[in-house]
């Protein structure tokens, strides 16, 4: 897996530390690096997390999405 | 109500369709994508069940989901085929969750192999990508690890169990929007 920080985004705030049950993240000098990124599993708890949006997942499954109610979107499309 | 609304409706039910007794329809209809209504009826509903369950019987709801889920996996494993070996046993429960949850066996980078002994228990990750049951609750604002994910792990405790023919548990190691890690507990 190729885990990438924005360290200009990153706050660090060790919410990701934290979260992530396979302890990926280290906080280094107030940023987070992703110390083990084998380790991940993508369940992207992170990404939900991170009140910075500053991670990146690279090469992750993405799960079938049917929450997603395409009628609302389309609205969202028109006002957006 | 106006007879010219309820000449609309019965218009809209009538078709010159000619059915016979021994036609079985061979697709579903209408097509999948014209069903994105009725899916998310279908996961409201399951949401609002769920919900009211929660409010009833607080944390014996778990109780109810778990055990309604392993009879259900008990019920439609029966008619698969029996295996020993557990990654047999695993082949075969992907073959029945297909179309509704998919998983992957997975292990830490630290771990040589899949089978984990640890603490004098032996167990299997499995992480779960595709999930309804994870779909259902983001649809409804709902908590992950509760009532409605206790029904899949019923589900899936129940199938191993009639596979193998070994007890077995489930237990729920992290949840997040995009999979959920599960330990697969062997008795
Ligand atoms: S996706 Fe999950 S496992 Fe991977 S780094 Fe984020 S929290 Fe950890
Ligand atoms: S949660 Fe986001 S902002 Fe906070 S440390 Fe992690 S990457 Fe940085």
């Amino acid at each position: 897996m190729d885990i990438r920080v924005d360290k200009d985004a990153c706050v660090g705030c060790g919410l990701c530390v934290k979260d992530c049950p396979m302890h990926v993240y280290e906080l280094q000098d107030n940023v987070s690096v992703p110390v083990r990124p084998n380790n991940c599993m993508g369940c992207l708890s992170c990404h939900e997390i991170c009140p910075a949006q500053a991670l990146e997942h690279r090469g992750i499954y993405p799960a079938r999405r049917h929450y997603i109610d395409i009628k609302v979107c389309e609205m969202l499309r028109k006002v957006i | 109500m106006s007879a010219g609304y309820i000449d609309e409706l019965h218009e809209a039910f009538h078709s010159d369709l000619v059915y016979r007794a021994e036609e079985i329809p061979l697709e579903c209809s209408p097509r999948p994508k014209e069903m994105e209504q009725t899916l998310h009826g279908v996961m409201k509903l399951n949401g609002l069940v769920i919900r009211s369950l929660e409010e009833i019987a607080g944390r014996g709801a778990n109780a109810v989901t778990y055990r309604a889920g392993k009879k259900f996996g008990h019920e439609v494993a029966q008619y698969f085929q029996k295996r020993e070996d557990v990654e047999g046993a695993l082949h075969e429960l992907s073959d029945l969750l297909r179309g509704q949850y998919s998983f992957e066996v997975w292990k830490p980078e630290d771990k040589e192999t899949f089978i984990i002994e640890e603490n004098g228990e032996t167990f299997i990750y499995l992480v779960f990508h595709d999930c309804i049951v994870r779909q259902t609750l983001r649809r409804n604002g709902l908590d992950q690890g509760g009532p409605l994910c206790q029904t899949l792990f019923g589900y899936v405790v129940g199938a191993i169990e009639e596979i193998t023919g070994r007890k077995a548990k489930l237990e729920i190691v992290h949840t997040g929007p995009n999979a959920c890690l599960k330990k697969l507990v062997l008795k």
